[in-house]
């Protein structure tokens, strides 16, 4: 027994001292421009969003939502099917217009930039229905997550200047940093069309990380999960939120999880927002619980 | 003024031709999701059975109009089973080199069974002369092509609506997965699709072999249709009927206002203009569904 | 299809470097300098035949090399790359009679004019994708056809124009086929360099994005836009220079020579070649030129066979024959030679093993 859980044990062990290191230098070197004595779960709020309001026809689909993330926490938004949390997060990450409302980041309105100026700004998103690039080989799928840091143009990859090998070889270490972290190195190299599901919410999870985030959006990250699989992913979001210090939006089914890893939690319900608070006050709610079973 | 009337009204009538066309690729792509540029060679095809049939064989007129329709849904369940049932499933690239590819083949056999001439029924087997209707005479051909073109459509409208196989259509229009999981035999639906859509092709093909006479340049006609189809946007008959007309009229206007200034063949070209336009002020077309995108 | 696989057994990658390299072992390296060594020294021991059909299976695939990158990695369909070809054709033509420049100097324009035309085109493409992307080429297709068979006075119609080989350079002399053929498989393997590197780094990387997951692809970071012209531009490129080493080897351009047929030809033996990996489309593009020759060969046959007139035999029997081949290479080999040969090689490699 012992033979077995050493070697994992002594993984968890070093893991602070040698994975992620080049992935958390570029982190914190931006960090520290923009606010250099940030300590974990101040009150800073990083990202505001201030009623938002979003309808496909006649259906709302979202009412005037306020969400504020703040500095270095773990945000969960939850609520029964239906109830527009995707659909914040999409309009948060740019995929989908808001038609009333604005969502700043860190005082930079980001309402209307393009999505991929979003992400480049940091705010990097997993997806509800794995969305990997399904030609690409695990590691590649991160790299590609790396795009907007890359910095040669495309002349000097096709020549393949040295500088662009020197880069190329670079981001090939942090991807593979963030391999290591996410135990993903058995599967290194395989196409992710070929994995079990399991490893490919993994690994999108670990291309959402290759873009150094500053806020990370986690779309139902656990769903469809067994049990170890689901503490694996736990482990790393918790991992990710202490080590990184990037503060997590969570959306998530499994009230269990949400109720043991959540600062404080969100509760739509039909495109409004009925609560919000820490986990404790949440469960007591009486708006919460006749949305999830029923009003009388 | 008097030019620009009988531009539309010439329009109108060589555009039936058209809309029938555009109404074939909207059948196939409406189940399939598959675009059929195949249907443009299957005119060839098509204008070479009524030809055979009238001035090969001798036979009455109902009877090669019949064994050309029965010819075309032949071709068509055939084409369908050898060719498009292994791709179902497969990346949307997959069907379009194989509808590609087969309109040359499709092109290939007209060249033998044609031998690569160009042929004419001799005397049209639509009446032939013309109207003089005030100003502009209107020749016979063109407006019995358009009866016949309106009835088609009408009928394929009342398959599609009313019997149980255009329900069938419907319903797989929607979704493939779940027409399947509601017990529609969905590969038989996607022959009849090619079958019905092939059958109307060989119409529009007879009919504009009779004017333009039989051969291989009638392509061309199925390739303009293709613009009719954007322009109404790809899933919608209404569309496709509308577009259809616009494009015969714009075709009817091109020659009278534009091939003076331009040299060449402007009747091949303006459509296609006229399709980038499209794709760049409203892909979607008139009637197109736009689908919202989600994560 | 593993990296690992990919190494025979026993090697390691001890850097990064080594890990992103393509060439790993020794053996690989001298195998691939062999190659090369033997495609320049093969000029001098088969006829003027041979090297006919080697200079074409060059210039074919730089242009299938084009076409991949738009179609097999970026994944927007184009049925027009024949008439970008026939822009950079036009566009050595069009400059040696009119300005009389020389050879050299209209070969990078004849790339960087169909790029330009390319990217206009290709406007379309950043608010669609798949089927309408083929409309627009299309559309392309007949426009420019059309503008270079009725614009008389620069194209000379439908007549063809008159093209000149590259003077010499270097003490080199161009004109004799052999001389020709080198310097057209020199421009080859640079094209096959670049296309390499550009699929494998940064912007390769976003073009495959965009093909497999373009929604996701546009919230993680890349820009779909740009991505998405560029291998328009890119690809464009490519069937410029193809057209113009194709056109100089002739001496001559003409119209017939880009028809839609051809363009077909070109998505389809992409197909048979295999879809996203730079060997499919040399593979594609040598099966292409060596099954011209075939149907060339065999056409008295088909003429005694069919009856009639050579020229509509020859005609259908080539219409009908490559289109068969396609076909029944999607139906039965989807993913074409270049997976084939994957499977070959990984076999052999394991060999006592089944995997």
């Amino acid at each position: 027994m012992s033979e077995i859980s050493r070697p994992i044990l002594k993984k968890r062990e070093q893991r602070y001292s040698y994975g992620l290191t080049l992935l958390r230098e570029r982190i914190e070197e931006k960090r520290s421009f923009i606010n250099p004595d940030a300590k974990a779960k101040n009150d800073r709020i990083l990202l505001k969003a201030k009623g938002i309001s979003l309808a496909f026809g006649k259906l709302q689909a979202l009412d005037h939502v306020d969400v504020e993330v703040r500095e270095g926490e773990i945000l969960a938004i939850i609520g029964p099917n239906g109830a527009g949390k995707t659909c914040l997060l999409n309009v948060i990450s740019g995929f989908y217009r808001a038609q009333k409302g604005e969502v700043y980041l860190e005082d930079k309105n980001i309402t209307h930039l393009p999505s991929h100026k979003i992400a480049e700004l940091g705010l990097c998103r997993t997806f509800q229905n794995i969305a990997l690039y399904s030609g690409l080989s695990v590691i590649d799928n991160i790299i590609a997550g790396r795009h907007p840091h890359i910095r040669y143009n495309f002349i000097a990859g096709m020549v393949y200047f040295p500088w662009a090998n020197r880069e190329e070889a670079y981001q090939r270490a942090i991807a593979e940093d963030i391999i290591d972290f996410l135990e993903l190195e058995q599967v290194r190299g395989s196409v992710v069309g070929t994995l079990a599901y399991g490893l490919r919410k993994r690994v999108e999870l670990g291309r959402a990380l290759a873009l150094e985030p500053r806020i990370l959006l986690l779309d139902e990250p656990m769903a469809g999960m067994n049990f170890d699989e689901k503490e694996d992913m736990v482990r790393f979001i918790i991992d990710i939120n202490e080590f990184l210090r990037i503060p997590i939006v969570l959306i998530e089914h499994d009230m269990g999880v949400v109720m043991d890893i959540a600062d404080r939690i969100i509760v739509l319900d039909f495109g409004n927002k009925i609560a919000e608070g820490p986990p404790e006050e949440i469960k007591e709610n009486p708006k919460v619980i006749s949305a999830y079973l029923g009003a009388e | 003024m008097e030019e620009l009337i009988k531009s539309i009204v010439l329009g109108i009538c060589s555009g039936g031709i058209y809309a029938l066309l555009a109404v074939s690729y909207v059948v196939i792509y409406k189940s399939t999701r598959v675009f059929p540029f195949s249907q443009a060679a299957v005119l060839i095809i098509g204008a070479y059975l009524m030809w055979y049939s009238l001035i090969v064989w001798h036979l009455p007129i109902w009877l090669g109009f019949l064994i050309t329709c029965m010819g075309g849904a032949i071709l068509g369940g055939i084409v369908e089973r050898a060719f498009m049932r292994p791709l179902v499933g497969q990346p949307i690239l997959a069907p379009i080199v194989v509808t590609l590819c087969l309109m040359l083949l499709l092109r290939g056999i007209g060249i033998i069974i044609g031998k690569g001439d160009i042929q004419g029924f001799g005397e049209s087997f639509l009446p032939m002369g013309a109207w003089q209707i005030g100003f502009f005479h209107l020749p016979k051909i063109q407006v019995y092509g358009m009866a016949l073109c309106s009835l088609l459509i009408a009928g394929l409208m009342f398959f599609y609506e009313k019997t149980n196989i255009g329900l069938g259509m419907r319903v797989v229009h929607e979704d493939h997965v779940v027409a399947q999981n509601l017990g529609i035999n969905v590969k038989r639906i996607f022959q009849y699709s090619w079958a019905i859509s092939c059958m109307v092709a060989v119409v529009a093909g007879m009919l504009l072999g009779n004017i333009q006479g039989v051969g291989l340049a009638l392509d061309a006609n199925g390739l303009i249709a293709i613009a009719a189809v954007l322009f109404g946007g790809l899933e919608s008959f209404m569309g496709a009927i509308i577009a259809g007309l616009a494009i015969g009229i714009l075709q009817m206007l091109t020659i009278t206002y534009i091939a003076p200034l331009l040299p060449g063949e402007t009747t091949m070209m303006i459509p296609f203009v006229f399709l980038l336009l499209i794709l760049f002020i409203k892909p979607y077309g008139l009637f197109g569904l736009v689908r919202i995108e989600r994560l | 299809m593993s990296i690992n696989i990919n190494r025979p057994c026993g090697t390691f990658d001890r850097n990064y470097f080594q890990a992103k390299a393509l060439y790993r072992t020794p053996l690989r390296k001298a195998l691939l300098i062999l190659l090369i060594i033997g495609m320049y020294l093969i000029a001098f021991f088969i006829g003027d035949y041979g090297i006919s059909i080697l200079t074409l299976i060059c210039a074919f695939t730089i242009g299938m090399l084009g076409l991949q990158i738009i179609t097999g990695y970026c994944g927007q369909i184009s049925i027009g790359h024949a008439a970008f070809m026939g822009v950079g054709m036009y566009t050595v033509g069009i400059l040696q009679k009119h300005f009389g420049l020389s050879f050299w100097a209209c070969l990078p324009l004849a790339g960087f004019i169909p790029m330009f035309i390319g990217m206009v085109f290709g406007i379309p493409a950043l608010r669609m994708k798949g089927l309408y992307l083929a409309f627009a080429t299309l559309a392309a297709h007949f426009v420019i056809v059309y503008v270079i068979s009725n614009w008389r006075s620069v194209t000379n119609g439908t007549d063809g124009m008159w093209m000149k080989r590259p003077g010499p350079l270097w003490g080199i002399d161009f004109q004799s086929d052999r001389n020709y053929y080198l310097l057209v498989l020199t421009i080859t393997i640079l094209m096959v360099y670049l296309a390499t590197n550009l699929v494998r780094t940064k912007l390769g990387r976003s073009f495959v994005a965009v093909r497999d997951n373009d929604i996701a692809a546009k919230v993680m970071g890349i820009n779909i836009a740009h991505t998405k012209i560029m291998a328009f531009g890119i690809g464009c490129f490519f069937a410029g220079i193809a057209g113009a080493l194709g056109g100089a080897y002739y001496e001559y351009v003409n119209i017939e020579w880009f028809g839609l047929d051809d363009s077909i030809w070109y998505l389809g033996f992409l197909v048979v070649g295999g879809f996203g990996s730079i060997f499919g489309a040399i593979a594609g593009a040598t099966v292409w030129k060596i099954m011209d020759e075939f149907s060339t060969l065999i056409t008295p046959l088909a003429e005694t066979f069919l009856g009639g007139a050579a020229f509509y035999a020859s005609a259908a029997f080539s219409l009908i024959f490559y289109s068969l081949i396609i076909i029944i290479f999607l139906v039965f080999e989807p993913r074409g030679i270049a997976h084939r040969w994957e499977i070959i090689k990984r076999s052999y490699r394991l060999h006592p093993f089944p995997y």
